[in-house]
């Protein structure tokens, strides 16, 4: 008689003593492929790594169903499912065989994930979602044109003219160009002090120059 | 980003056998075995104070050092107990009872003490030889408790530092009974109380980062760094 197809199931199946440990260690295994993932750490521990092969592909539908409860993005949810994987591997050697394996997969998992959670909210209060209308780049053709932004901007760009050449320099790379005070000191070969100084005096002498206009 | 079945490669390949942790007790015994061990070589260097036998026939010193030293021995068990995934968090009310006891003891004899004393009761030279006896006992203590529990870091590494903080301060509060002379001034509130809340708080503020610093110098896993 033909089993049937079955459906694999997710579910955790706890090891009630160490003697079931070892039972299911010598390899016995229930023919509805249910595993005891109990087992099959205690024999990871032991060094046997297909065992352990087993048990992580095993858990790992398990886990991402836990996961996807409280993510919305599939790829966060295998970033979940990943960093339970890394910790189970990273403290697997604080499973007691004679204790349920379920309750100690699970607090891991909720510790992770829960843990993301919070790094994703606090990551999430630091930024601010921008419009393509924030966006902006240095490049003509990328800038509106209004009558008075373009008057704003002649008037600048005369001023920025005007100045010494070091100054002026000093202006494009690291207020125009928003360069580092290193890339700009390596982009002019000048002296990072010496930007400084003139970029001040630039700034100075703008002020001076556009309250004349 | 990685692929999950990537990943699984890359732990099963690096899956040497391990040794399992020995139960939370034992190993709290371990702890509580090299602070005893600690607090001997202390004793040793140190001397005990001369009036010791004196003032443990008195109850109020003696209930306040017998508080502390059980508060720090339970506080040691909880630590070690809830550092492991899936232990109940009602481990942490265990030092509870006798935590209690300890700060309402040290609490009305410092103030009855200090009351009595006045000014004279704050001794520049003697609470410098107190602090230094304090680090002396405390930092071995802290070193040894976090290499033990660095596997917290991953789990609930501001809980047991807590505990392991607490556990620290209590021990060394009740070793200072022992070895200071002058218990009767008022800084003795400020060590039993200000030591304990100053290490619980360092421990619970940085206890995840040191953990993990821990975890990851002691853990040495080529090819799989974790978070």
């Amino acid at each position: 008689m033909s089993p049937g197809p079955r459906r694999r199931r997710l579910s955790l199946t706890l090891v009630a003593s160490s003697a079931d440990a070892a039972l299911v260690g010598s390899g016995q295994r229930n023919t509805n492929r249910t595993r005891d993932w109990g087992g099959l750490m205690a024999r990871a521990q032991d060094g046997d790594r297909l065992a352990y092969r087993a048990l992580l592909e095993d858990m790992t539908p398990y886990l991402r169903t836990l996961a996807a409860r409280c993510f919305k993005e599939p790829s966060d949810t295998e970033d979940a499912v990943q960093d339970v994987l890394l910790t189970v591997h990273a403290i697997r050697h604080t499973f007691d065989p004679r204790r349920p394996f379920g309750p100690w997969l699970v607090a891991i998992a909720n510790r992770r994930i829960i843990d993301r959670l919070r790094r994703q909210t606090r990551a999430r209060s630091h930024e601010l979602k921008m419009s393509a209308e924030h966006e902006t780049f240095s490049s003509d053709a990328a800038n509106f044109h209004s009558d008075e932004l373009s008057a704003d901007s002649a008037a600048l760009h005369a001023a920025i003219a005007a100045l010494p050449p070091d100054q002026r320099q000093a202006i494009g790379l690291l207020k125009l160009k928003e360069m580092s005070l290193k890339e700009a000191a390596l982009a002019s070969g000048r002296s990072v002090s010496a930007l400084k100084v003139a970029t001040h005096r630039a700034i100075k002498s703008l002020r001076k120059l556009l309250r004349q206009v | 980003m990685t692929r999950t079945p990537d990943l699984i490669d890359a732990l099963v390949d690096c899956a040497t056998p391990v040794r399992r942790l020995r139960p939370p007790l034992i190993r709290a015994m371990f702890w509580l075995g090299f602070a005893g061990l600690v607090l001997a070589l202390v004793a040793m260097g140190h001397g005990l104070r001369t009036d010791l036998t004196v003032r443990l026939y008195q109850p109020g010193f003696a209930i306040t050092t017998a508080a502390a030293l059980v508060s720090g021995i339970l506080s040691a068990v909880a630590a070690f107990v809830i550092s492991l995934p899936a232990r109940s968090r009602w481990w942490l009310m265990l030092p509870t009872p006798t935590l209690a006891v300890w700060i309402s003891t040290i609490g009305y004899g410092c103030l009855t003490d200090w009351v009595g004393l006045g000014p004279d009761g704050f001794r520049i030279a003697e609470e410098l030889r107190c602090l230094a006896l304090l680090v002396l006992t405390s930092v071995p203590l802290a070193i040894a408790l976090t290499v033990m529990l660095r596997y917290a870091a991953m789990l609930r590494a501001g809980a047991v530092a807590a505990m392991g903080g607490l556990a620290i301060a209590a021990i060394t509060a009740a070793a200072l009974s022992l070895f200071h002379d002058h218990d009767a001034t008022a800084l003795i509130l400020l060590w039993n109380l200000g030591t304990t809340m100053l290490i619980v708080g360092i421990a619970s503020l940085f206890g995840r980062r040191v953990f993990w610093t821990a975890s990851q110098l002691l853990t040495s896993q080529p090819g799989v760094r974790t978070r």
